[in-house]
């Protein structure tokens, strides 16, 4: 029953599980197939480059409520910490820009500050997730250098109608809503989803250092209130039985609502709002030439992530004049009004990426990928920059090799060549080899990362006030591309019920972009009245610059074991080490740090249980626990080590076979009721609120529906990342 | 194949399309409505006043701006001590500074009892242009700025703009207005305090040392002027501290003059040059050397404690002042009246320095740069 729940889910597409109807804990190890590593399916074991996958078994069973919630509790690799713009998310020690992030194998698009909105994903609308680490994808870019997380997400396909509306409400007003409506006639189908995401926000501390003195009566938060909502929908049509065509399209809306009652302007008075925009459309094919199992397929998208301050008291601001209609202002920087209920856009960023690739099995068990893939960056960004806009243009060829040497042996080898309009053509090579043993898996990978300086790096420059301190962020149009080389060595062991894996990594960056303190000397001419903010020292100037080098280092293990039918222990465990070099110019010296945020030792555990009583009920407990040792700054103190344990219940009532199912989920976030109170603006090892509790209620409509898998088998699925 | 062929062309027109949708823009702008009404509240405003007094000479005092209550009384007695100085004439303040503008309409900082005080401040182009509006016969504009540096370039380029009527279209002067100004020889640049080395400085150096000899007998007097940063060193006017320091030695060698942000003249630099003269330890009176007491002299100068001092890097800017000298084996002081150190404008004699500026101040020619063959 577990497994037809799932499917009305919409794992259609993973008939995994199909031999083993009765044995969901074997479809979530033995048999998951993956495909971010190369871009090819394959079984989890028998992946060429190490993946790490949190099944749709997990993600129900843990019930998490954000993409943030379920990385950090379901992964050792990960650390966050949710800021004003979005998450400051790192991957064994490296942060946002050098993760890629994938919804169904597509970039996702736009930052704030080098900060991902993760609210762009619907928690509940995702199958699985895959985690690849260090360059390794010839496929997904080089500049995946921490490594790459796929989203997979659920798809309903099949005829009829689906339907289905997930509502998961709790502490601080937290409320999170999914809803689906799927249905195909003849040729055509069409999927519409719409998440919502709320949430009060809270405050762990009155207490704040600004002033020259410890306030004790701030009303900043630890995590402000936001809205959030996305709808989307995707039309995919049938073209042929080896064809099919799609077009999809999304829009998406944040605001950040940021503390009215405030007392204290250098700290906790605000006189705007904070609010995004974004907004994308996509055309593609997928076509099986000669209905062979070989793949093409061509993608076009555009994606735009507008960034606003929407003003809510009067508010100054220094803006550059542009268009005729200013006459002999036109290109003046000006002080402007700015009034309560008008908004100005601060930044605009939007792409357009084509894509072609094509998989290709040839003899002498060669799987030949080859692909090439064009990006157009533009950026306006009005008061940001010196023009008001700048661009960036990138083209890549790639072409990876899986060969089967033997039945024990394979090699993955790649290679990207990326074409850069600013900085021209570089070659990265990436290779791995497995070596298969019985249940053993051995893998040992090499790969380069080469990473221009985005455009923001390049030419974005504004004042970020961060409650009492005050930076002014300056881009750099002298910066060098990042490199990267990582190395990692895999020991893996899939048995029926115990699998263990152990990695061991070493990524070596030169040219590491980090925004690093500059002397005011070092601000452009002209900038100045900006930097000059205040008037006050309390504005530090940052430019982007490239560090000397850098490296991070480290081991990553997981263990599962499943007892017994129904019963599956997991654990993980992350050591990391960094170490930067830095050059100050001040000083003249080279000096070592560690990269913010990061901690020696992190973990994660969870025990889940699941039991089918009856053709109307089954029950899942989930007990998982998450913890770091302390995560090491060099400003504002180092954030303190923490561990959070957390419940989780899911009730699937209902015959899932008939028209009508349900789902309950009850839990208890935070059960010991761990509060990091360290005063802002020093760094918090988790901004976790205390206890949290949450109650969730679903229900699905199938009309029509069939739900078959059983005339799929592996081989024949075709690349479903792109379905 | 050939719907796979009329897919490619789909395709291939949605690749030209998307690249439209970055040309387009939607956004609602409100800059230039902004700029407009802004300009009308700030013409009312001065109109009223002009109207109220019935006077037809303006004087505009610009400042960088603070947002502390001890700098907004400073600023209301520079206001009082001017409307004495020209009883024929509306004085006006205005902070150059957006941000301290913002903070301090929503209440930056206390009052001594604690109250929170907000005070509207203007812009100075906008309240030049109402100056401008009402039609003032004559107008000063007098800069508070201590040295002629990049802060007094700006207030040169706002009178420029105006002189040239360099407003959006909407909200033009009235050109004849602005000829009669300029025929007349009507409007004036009151230069910033050191603004001449042979007159001003050794004047400026005469009042301190008036103020501040008896501290120069026990120990040594070090002042903190703000200093402009290398690349941008508008005029080199960074050299006025150096030859203030020189002037004010010559009344007594007690005395240093050092800065925030002028490179090799910082408080570590002050200290070489302390020890050189055999300055090693006994008592450092520290005084601002800036228009008002602000930020830095609460916080770069006069900063007291834990949080003042970095140990890993004593010279680094987050240590003020009062914990450098300390820590290096001075008795620092930060002389205070009513609980805060003091800005220039609150002494009496320096102050006058200013208004005499104004008094003196010449009819402002096209070519500033003209004005300053410097050294």
């Amino acid at each position: 029953m577990k497994l037809k729940q799932k499917l009305a889910f919409g794992l259609w597409l993973f008939a995994v599980c199909a031999s083993a109807q009765t044995d969901i804990w074997r479809s979530d190890s033995i048999q998951e197939v993956v495909v971010t590593g190369t871009g090819t399916q394959h079984l989890l074991k028998d992946t060429p480059v190490q993946t790490e996958v949190i099944t749709q078994k997990m993600l129900h069973n843990y019930g998490g409520k954000s993409l943030e919630d379920i990385l950090a509790g379901l992964t050792a690799s990960f650390a966050f910490a949710e800021g004003d713009m979005g998450s400051q998310m790192q991957l064994n020690g490296l942060g946002n820009s050098y993760i890629l992030i994938l919804i169904d194998g597509k970039r996702i698009h736009g930052d704030v500050g080098g900060e991902n909105d993760l609210g762009l994903i619907d928690p509940h609308n995702i199958e699985k997730i895959e985690i690849v680490k260090g360059a390794q994808s010839a496929l997904y870019g080089s500049d995946a250098m921490a490594g790459v997380i796929n989203i997979i997400t659920k798809k309903h396909t099949e005829k009829g109608l689906y339907a289905d509306n997930t509502t998961r409400y709790g502490t601080h007003n937290d409320l999170r809503q999914h809803n689906s409506v799927a249905f195909r006639v003849g040729k055509l189908s069409s999927q519409t989803n719409f998440q919502l995401q709320r949430n009060d926000g809270w405050q762990n501390t009155t207490e704040e250092y600004a002033e020259a003195t410890v306030l004790t009566d701030s009303k900043n938060k630890t995590v402000n209130q936001f809205k959030n909502w996305q709808i989307a929908e995707r039309i995919t049509y049938q073209l042929a039985p080896n064809a099919q065509l799609y077009a999809e399209g999304s829009y998406y809306k944040k605001n950040i609502l940021r503390p009215q009652n405030g007392t204290h302007p250098s700290c906790d008075v605000y006189t705007y709002d904070l609010r995004y925009n974004n907004a994308s459309a996509s055309i593609g094919g997928k076509w099986n030439p000669g209905g062979k199992k070989d793949i093409i397929t061509l993608d076009v998208d555009w994606n735009k992530h507008a960034y606003y301050y929407d003003y809510t008291k009067g508010t100054y601001e220094y803006i550059l004049l542009k268009g005729e209609e200013y006459g002999a202002l036109d290109g003046e920087w000006y002080s402007v009004l700015m009034k309560p209920g008008q908004s100005k856009l601060q930044s605009d960023q939007q792409r357009v990426m084509g894509q072609l690739k094509g998989i290709f099995y040839l003899p002498y068990n060669n799987t030949l990928s080859a692909g090439a893939e064009y990006r157009y960056d533009y950026l306006k960004a009005p008061d940001r920059t010196e023009t008001g806009t700048a661009s960036d243009q990138t083209a890549a060829l790639y072409l990876q090799d899986e060969l089967d040497i033997q039945k024990w042996l394979n090699i993955t080898a790649g290679l990207r060549l990326v074409d850069n309009r600013n900085f021209g053509f570089r070659l990265t090579p990436k290779i791995s080899a497995m070596l298969s043993v019985d249940d053993f898996r051995f893998r040992l990978g090499w790969s380069q990362g080469f990473k221009t300086p985005t455009v923001k790096e390049l030419h974005y420059r504004y004042l970020h006030v961060m409650g009492s301190s005050t930076f002014f962020n300056i881009g750099n149009t002298s910066l060098d591309p990042q490199t990267s080389n990582y190395y990692s060595a895999n020991a893996e062991y899939r048995g029926r019920k115990f699998t263990a894996s152990l990695t061991g990594y070493l990524n070596k960056l030169d040219n590491m972009i980090a925004l690093v303190n500059v002397s005011p000397g070092e601000i452009p001419a002209g900038v100045t009245t900006a930097y000059q903010g205040d008037g006050s020292s309390n504005v530090q100037a940052r430019m982007y610059k490239n560090m000397d080098d850098a490296r991070t280092c480290g081991i990553d293990v997981t263990m599962s074991y499943k007892p017994m039918k129904g019963l599956a222990l997991n654990a993980a465990y992350s050591y990391l080490d960094t170490k930067a070099h830095l050059y100050d110019e001040h000083k003249d010296r080279v000096n070592t740090v560690v990269i913010d945020g990061t901690a020696h030792h992190k973990w994660n555990a969870s025990a889940m249980f699941s039991h089918t009583f009856s053709p109307n009920y089954a029950l899942g407990i989930s007990l998982s626990g998450r913890g770091s040792s302390k995560r090491y700054y060099q400003n504002n103190g180092d954030g303190k080590a923490f561990q959070i344990w957390r419940i989780n219940t899911t009730h699937d009532i209902g015959n899932q076979n008939k028209m009508l199912a349900y789902k309950l989920e009850f839990g208890v976030d935070n059960i010991f009721n761990y509060v990091d109170r360290t005063m802002r603006p020093y760094h918090l090892g988790n901004n976790t609120s205390g206890t949290t509790v949450y109650a969730t209620f679903s229900i699905r409509l199938k009309y029509g529906k069939r739900v078959n898998n059983h005339s799929i088998t592996t081989k024949q699925k075709s690349n479903y990342e792109e379905d | 194949m050939k719907k796979i062929k009329s897919f490619l062309v789909a395709t291939l027109a949605f690749a030209l399309v998307a690249p439209v949708f970055t040309a387009c823009s939607s956004d609602d702008d409100n800059t230039k409505e902004n700029i407009i009404s802004e300009f009308a509240v700030n013409d009312q405003m001065v109109a009223a006043q002009k109207a109220k007094s019935g006077k037809d000479v303006a004087v505009l005092l610009v400042a960088f701006g603070s947002t502390w209550n001890n700098a907004f009384l400073a600023f209301d007695k520079t206001k009082a001590a001017y409307e004495q100085a020209f009883p024929n004439a509306d004085v006006y303040v205005c902070f150059s500074s957006d941000i301290c503008i913002n903070r301090a309409s929503v209440g930056e900082n206390t009052d001594d009892n604690g109250n929170i005080v907000k005070r509207d401040y203007y812009e100075p182009r906008y309240l030049l242009h109402a100056i401008g509006a009402a039609k003032y016969s004559k107008i000063y504009v007098q800069s508070l700025q201590v040295i002629p540096g990049e802060e007094f370039a700006a207030v040169v380029a706002s009178v420029k703009k105006f002189m040239n009527n360099g407003y959006l279209g909407d909200a033009h002067l009235d050109d004849a207005y602005l000829a009669k100004l300029a025929d007349n020889e009507a409007i004036f640049l009151g230069m910033p305090l050191l603004n001449d080395p042979d007159v001003d400085v050794p004047e400026v150096a005469k009042q301190l040392n008036s103020l501040y000899a008896s501290e120069a007998q026990q120990g040594v007097v070090a002042f903190m002027g703000h200093g402009n940063p290398d690349t941008y060193d508008t005029f080199k006017a960074n050299v006025r501290y150096q030859q203030l320091e020189e002037e004010l030695q010559k009344l007594n060698p007690s005395y240093f003059v050092g800065t925030v942000d002028m490179p090799d003249n910082y408080k570590q630099d002050v200290l070489a040059r302390m020890q050189d003269k055999g300055f090693n330890n006994g008592k450092v009176y520290l005084h601002a050397l800036m228009s008002i007491a602000g930020d830095h002299a609460h916080n770069d100068m006069a900063g007291e404690g834990d949080e003042y001092w970095d140990a890993s890097d004593e010279e680094s800017e987050d240590n003020s002042w009062f914990e450098f000298f300390t820590h290096k084996g001075y008795n620092a002081t930060v002389p205070v009246s009513g609980n805060h150190p003091q800005g220039l404008l609150e002494l009496s004699g320096v102050l006058n320095v200013w208004i005499n500026h104004t008094k003196n101040a010449e009819f402002l020619e096209d070519a500033y740069h003209s004005m300053y063959p410097e050294e």
